[in-house]
């Protein structure tokens, strides 16, 4: 396969005739190779996939990710090699059907009903033998449980618990919410913005709450 | 409550910022941050918010470290064949 720079990528695939149909057929290796590459290193969310089956998925990502660069070509801006740019599409698209193999099958409307996250923080129970680090312990967690039941919505808890709590890809709740991940990223920054304030509110800054609470001990 | 989520939940809140780019920037600039990166000229010409969005999204966080793997491999040349 013909190694090429970046403008000749450009030129040979805004051409037409044999010089753009070999280009194509060049980046289509390339993405198979991506997509394939992506697909093994999630192999084990794949179990029940045979390598033909893998093959079969990673040429369908690499088309659908073919497609996304013809329609993307001219947000190409030189700032990284070609290919680089050309990998994260394939790269998306295997690991998007990775993710939604893994959690295709999960019941997330049963996950996200129970428990509620202000019922978790009621179980938790602090773990420090400093009795003094212990009551801040308690104290930070009371103004987080009172801020994520008073200053959160429904949904926004849901997302909280989901994606911090039982690790449910953004994209995968984005698509059974019938939303996107950037709609998604963004309740859940709300929620994060919001809590951070009401905490600052009560005086407790990140630093302080991280050392208390975001370390082991 | 499970301490290690708890443990992550308060360090996101702790790492949030008011202004936090989207999946959709954060996909525009990975390429350029992975070749950087490759070219050990990160130090150069950081970008902050792109990091402190892969610290708070898992599945970007997940998209970059295969591309980073697979841009340095196909760098060395150890990019893995096709199989048959």
């Amino acid at each position: 396969m013909k190694a090429r720079t970046n403008a000749e990528w450009l030129i040979a695939l805004k051409s037409d005739g044999h010089a753009q149909a070999t280009a194509l057929s060049d980046l289509r290796v390339y993405l198979l190779r991506a997509a394939l590459y992506a697909l093994y290193r999630r192999r084990g969310t794949l179990r029940d996939f045979a390598p033909t089956d893998i093959k079969q998925l990673a040429e369908d990502c690499a088309q659908d990710a073919l497609s996304a660069i013809l329609k993307h070509l001219d947000q190409f801006r030189g700032d990284s090699r070609f290919t680089t740019w050309a990998y994260k599409f394939a790269v998306n698209a295997a690991l998007v059907a990775a993710r939604r193999e893994r959690w295709g099958r999960v019941p997330l409307d049963r996950l996200l009903d129970s428990p509620d996250l202000v019922e978790r923080f009621g179980s938790f129970r602090d773990a420090s033998s400093d009795p003094q680090r212990g009551a801040l312990q308690r104290e930070i967690l009371e103004a987080l449980r009172q801020a994520i039941e008073t200053c959160l919505t429904k949904r926004q808890r849901q997302a909280l618990t989901a994606v911090v709590f039982e690790e449910v890809p953004l994209d995968e709740l984005a698509r059974y919410w019938g939303s996107n991940r950037n709609a998604l990223y963004k309740v859940l920054h709300d929620a994060r913005r919001k809590l951070k304030a009401h905490l600052s509110e009560r005086g407790f800054d990140a630093k302080e709450v991280l050392d208390v609470l975001g370390n082991d001990g | 409550m499970e301490r290690p989520a708890l443990r992550r939940l308060v360090r996101d809140i702790a790492d949030t910022d008011d202004e936090e780019i989207s999946c959709d920037e954060c996909f525009d600039l990975v390429s350029e941050y992975v070749d950087l990166e490759i070219a050990g000229a990160v130090g150069d010409r950081v970008l902050p918010r792109f990091q402190q969005h892969l610290r708070q999204c898992g599945v970007c966080r997940e998209e970059y470290e295969i591309l980073c793997d697979l841009a340095r491999l196909e760098a060395e040349g150890n990019l893995p064949r096709l199989p048959a």
